[in-house]
């Protein structure tokens, strides 16, 4: 059973995704058009992600507000060691060790002090928000311009973005790690029953710890990707913004918010479905106004499908 | 998120015990903050600054008492801000059309409500997840208010509509009295109903209330269209404090009501936490941001620091709890 | 033209003679602006606290204070804002105002309470003061110089716009346009608002290269989309020519590699700069024009100016060099300092 609604699942989501592409191009056929198409592929980079790392969080039960305001926070992280040092290497090695410690703080105060994930994470939201503005002197932009921002946001290798083909990578890598490993599987203990999981051996804490250090991670990459490219780096970016779009990807992608379940290449087909929408009503002109009805409306549409889909299941998982 | 409840939902006369404590450190915080304002700047404890500080929380106060019942639900509702937009979108058009207050105050609660009952049924019967419903509505509220206002903001004249939210008498807002009746009005409802108590139900255990035949799922409902509705008086108010519809209002306003609704002691999970929490929660929060953001502190600041308290009120509490368990 | 500007901001204003100051004489200015975040706000909000500063320490016999508030985006802040300034009494106060007519009973209540009030970019009847900024002209002269750049063949253009209804932005639109109008070959091919939004602005930039192949130009109302547009441009190698507005540091330096072809020198800095000279000009009694028009000239490079005057621009609109625009982008003090009003 759990492998044909498995199916039914990312083929609902598929098959959703496919058809909007098919509408879309009959109003537009620019729309398929191959530039379109990588436009696509560039713009989902930074949200896929956030996607990708709150995938974990959610399935192992909790979640993580900071993603979003993180990122902002670490594109700025980079800005500013760019613009003391002018090279790279030193910001990247910034941003990834800030944001491992961020993700292993969140993890800390989850599992060892029993603090809920969204009290604290919705904190670390606020101080990102706040460091964001203070790290750089009188909230000043950056450019950033040379060969490392142009190879990350808008180099090609074989017609794909370089951006695309990491986040492609790292969804592979994902996949394996979710499906084929211990610790993917004790994710999924984790999030069904934290009790279970433990009885049947599993180390509760260090899972936990585990995915809020990728999640940060994730988000440290998706300021890396969002940097490059804006081309500069300002405060006061709307990380909240990136932060929704990202949960509702996983959500449509079937993921199950309360924990326990979701599968990768849902959440890669929700990703594709958010990316399609947020195109397409630019490409097609849609008044400006009319963005986020058409975007509440559709993800209602698609909870609605995904009860259908998993009406048993939530009942009992309240 | 429900799967960290792993404790066992604690005894009445024990929840309570540490709920009190939350309200001792919370009035010992406010002195604190009150007496640190009072010291940097002289002119804090004028009547008109008073005044002024407690008009600014008048809609979070609204918006969070709404937030505590579904809260106690253990849902929680990020399309309030959104709504607040929406609402006052809705009110303003019908005012505009019928020359009418009455006609205007009705659409604005009434179009609260609709919003509010979208998530109750999604959530309440449909059992769907309410962060992610209530994800949804955040989007589309706000996008209906940009239709209805065509992104643009009305101006409002009539002064019967901007009366709730921008009288005053002498230095005493008339929407502070408003509140405090909606306050006595809310914990009647909470404490002395019934409704209450089958919102207590339904957040300690959703399944032995079902059991039990107090129809939680109903109780849901009422309890999102009760958010809605407040969150129309709240349109109301914001409309008549700043005298026109602005399409973009209460944009990450449902952050500000979690953050004060959590400071006041009410638990994510549902079942424990009280109305007065919450009102110490937005005083807290109301007194140190806006003292912050009324003398002119550099905006990031104030948001490092709204992350500090939230996060340091929350420890402070977990760690006194250990301590007396142990 | 080099030093024109000094004496013109000099003669804008009539002169009343200065009383003597006692010591304990205090200037108390501030000013509440709408946001902090975008360029232009953070530049504006440097200059005035680097003004606050400069004419404190050059004016020893008064005490001058200033602080700056922002609302954030939100009118509902900015009236809580703007009571809690009014109980505390400064001289003067500069208000940015999000909606006017929401602030006329407080402009009254001011002035009741004997402060200054000087309404920042939309003008106010019951202000003493408001500050300009000549948007349809700064508008029509970047229009203009487009046309006598754009070479007279087809030339395709987008305009990205202010929020909708936002007066500034809707009076910059217009102007661009108006000027654009003055010859034939200039198609715009698309207009979109991008509500001052850089990431707004980056993904409209992005969209516009892929809908538009052979797009020749994007003009904005702000400088604030030229960030985007100009780096998701040069990574994605096209060459498109830019028409800025608002004259940041950043952007005008982009002019000397040919990128951006003109902007308009407002500056924050600048204007940051010209808020406290004026204040201390009020408080040393001088009554300036009711609307202060801030004086913003057309950033070119010189050869670009002399190709364009060859095609037909109008000699009389005043182009500032990059140079010269950089120098007092950056040096506020130069037009608008102590010096300027000693």
């Amino acid at each position: 059973m759990p492998d044909l609604s498995r199916l039914l699942r990312e083929k609902n989501i598929i098959f959703v995704t496919l058809a909007l592409c098919l509408v879309f191009y009959l109003i537009s056929p620019r729309f398929l058009s191959l530039d379109n198409m990588s436009a696509i592929s560039r713009q989902i980079v930074p949200i896929g992600l956030i996607a990708l790392g709150q995938f974990f969080v959610v399935v192992s039960g909790n979640i993580d507000l900071s993603m979003g305001m993180g990122s902002v926070l670490f594109a700025i992280v980079l800005g500013v060691f760019f613009g003391m040092t002018g090279g790279v290497a030193l910001g990247i090695v910034a941003v990834i060790a800030c944001s491992l410690a961020l993700g292993f703080f969140n993890g800390v105060l989850v599992t060892k002090l029993r603090l809920p994930a969204f009290i604290v994470t919705l904190s670390m939201l606020f101080c990102a928000q706040g460091l964001s503005g203070l790290i750089i002197p009188r909230g000043q932009q950056i450019f950033l311009m040379g060969d490392f921002f142009r190879f990350i946001g808008a180099e090609k290798f074989m017609g794909l973005y370089w951006s695309f083909l990491f986040l492609v990578a790292l969804f592979v890598l994902a996949w394996v790690v979710y499906n084929h490993t211990r610790w993917g599987a004790a994710v999924i203990a984790v999030g069904n029953s934290e009790e279970n999981a433990r009885l049947a051996g599993v180390n509760v804490d260090r899972v936990k710890i585990g995915v809020f250090m990728f999640s940060a991670l994730c988000s440290g990459f998706a300021g890396i990707m969002l940097s490059s490219r804006m081309g500069f780096v300002q405060p006061g970016l709307d990380g909240n913004g990136l932060l929704l779009d990202g949960i509702a990807a996983i959500i449509i992608g079937g993921t199950l918010i309360l924990g326990g379940r979701g599968t990768i290449g849902g959440a890669f087909w929700g990703l594709l479905f958010i990316g399609v929408i947020n195109n397409a009503l630019n490409l097609l002109n849609v008044e400006d106004v009319w963005h986020q009805v058409f975007k509440g409306a559709v993800i209602l549409a698609a909870l609605g499908a995904n009860w259908v889909l998993w009406q048993s299941r939530q009942v009992e998982a309240h | 998120m429900t799967t960290t409840t792993a404790a066992a939902p604690a005894r009445r006369g024990k929840a309570m015990d540490s709920l009190t404590q939350r309200y001792l450190v919370l009035i010992g915080l406010i002195v604190i903050a009150s007496v640190g304002f009072g010291i940097a700047n002289d002119n804090f404890y004028s009547l008109a600054n008073i005044g002024i500080l407690l008009r600014s929380i008048a809609v979070l106060f609204l918006v969070s008492m709404g937030m505590t019942f579904i809260m106690l639900t253990g849902g929680i509702d990020l399309s309030v801000g959104s709504n607040v937009a929406f609402a006052g979108g809705v009110g303003v058009i019908a005012l505009t059309a019928t020359d009418s207050a009455l006609v205007g105050f009705a659409a604005a609660v009434l179009a609260g409500m609709a919003i509010g009952a979208i998530n109750g049924v999604f959530i309440g019967r449909l059992r769907l997840s309410a962060f992610m419903v209530t994800l949804a509505t955040f989007a589309l509220a706000r996008g209906l208010a940009l239709v209805i206002y065509d992104a643009d903001s009305i101006n409002v004249f009539n002064g019967a509509f901007l009366w709730l939210g921008g009288q005053s008498w002498g230095n005493m807002p008339v929407v502070i009295p408003f509140v405090a009746l909606v306050f006595v009005a809310l914990s009647v409802l909470l404490y002395r109903s019934p409704f209450g108590r089958d919102v207590y139900a339904a957040g300690s255990n959703f399944n032995t209330a079902f059991v039990l035949g107090r129809m939680p799922q109903r109780t849901l409902v009422w309890v999102y269209v009760l958010s809605g509705a407040l969150a129309g008086l709240s349109a109301i108010i914001t409309v008549g404090r700043v005298s026109s519809g602005q399409p973009w209002t209460g944009l990450y306003l449902e952050f500000d009501a979690i953050t004060a609704v959590i400071l006041g002691g009410t638990s994510l999970f549902g079942g424990r936490g009280r109305l007065l929490g919450t009102i110490l929660g937005v005083l807290l929060y109301g007194i140190i941001i806006n003292g912050l953001v009324l003398t002119g502190t550099n905006p990031y600041l104030q948001n490092l620091i709204k992350g500090l308290i939230l996060l340091g009120v929350v420890l402070l509490d977990t760690l006194v709890q250990r301590r007396k368990a142990q | 033209m080099n030093f024109k500007t000094g004496l013109m901001s000099a003669t804008a204003l009539t002169l009343m003679g200065a009383p003597a100051v006692a010591q304990d004489d205090t200037l108390d200015i501030v000013f509440i602006n709408d946001g902090h975040v975008a360029p232009y706000h953070v530049a504006w909000l440097k200059g005035f606290e680097d003004a606050i500063d400069a004419y404190d320490e050059a004016f020893p016999d008064t005490k001058i204070t200033g602080r700056w508030l922002s609302a954030e985006g939100s009118l509902e802040k900015m009236i809580q804002q703007t009571e809690v300034t009014i109980n505390e009494g400064p001289d003067v106060m500069f208000v940015n105002a999000i909606n006017v007519d929401a602030f006329e009973p407080l402009v009254a209540k001011a002035q009741e309470a004997g402060i200054t009030w000087i309404a920042v970019h939309s003008p106010m009847d019951s202000a003493d003061y408001s500050f300009t900024l000549g948007d349809v002209v700064n508008g029509t002269n970047q229009g203009l110089a487009m046309c006598a750049l754009s070479g007279g063949e087809p030339y395709k253009v987008a305009i990205m716009l202010g929020q909708a209804g936002n007066p500034s932005g809707e009076a910059r639109r217009e102007g661009i346009l108006k000027g654009i109008g003055a010859c034939d070959n200039i198609e715009v091919v698309a207009e979109q608002p991008a509500d001052w939004d850089t990431v707004k602005a980056q993904s409209i930039a992005e969209n516009w290269l892929t809908q538009f192949e052979d797009l020749d130009a994007i003009s904005g109302v702000t400088d604030a989309y030229m960030y985007p547009s100009i780096a998701i441009a040069t990574n994605s190698g096209k060459d498109l020519d830019f028409y800025g507005y608002d004259g940041d540091i950043p952007i005008l330096q982009q002019m000397q590699n040919g990128t951006v072809k003109a902007d308009i020198l407002l500056s924050g800095t600048r204007e940051g700069w010209n808020f406290v000279q004026m204040a201390y000009r009020i408080h040393e009694g001088e009554t300036p024009d009711k609307v202060y028009d801030f004086f913003t000239p057309l950033v070119m490079t010189e050869e670009n100016h002399k190709t364009a005057l060859d095609n037909g621009f109008p000699e009389d609109v005043e182009v500032y060099y990059v140079d010269e625009a950089l120098d007092v982008a950056a040096k506020g003090y130069l037009e608008f300092g102590p010096d300027s009003v000693k």
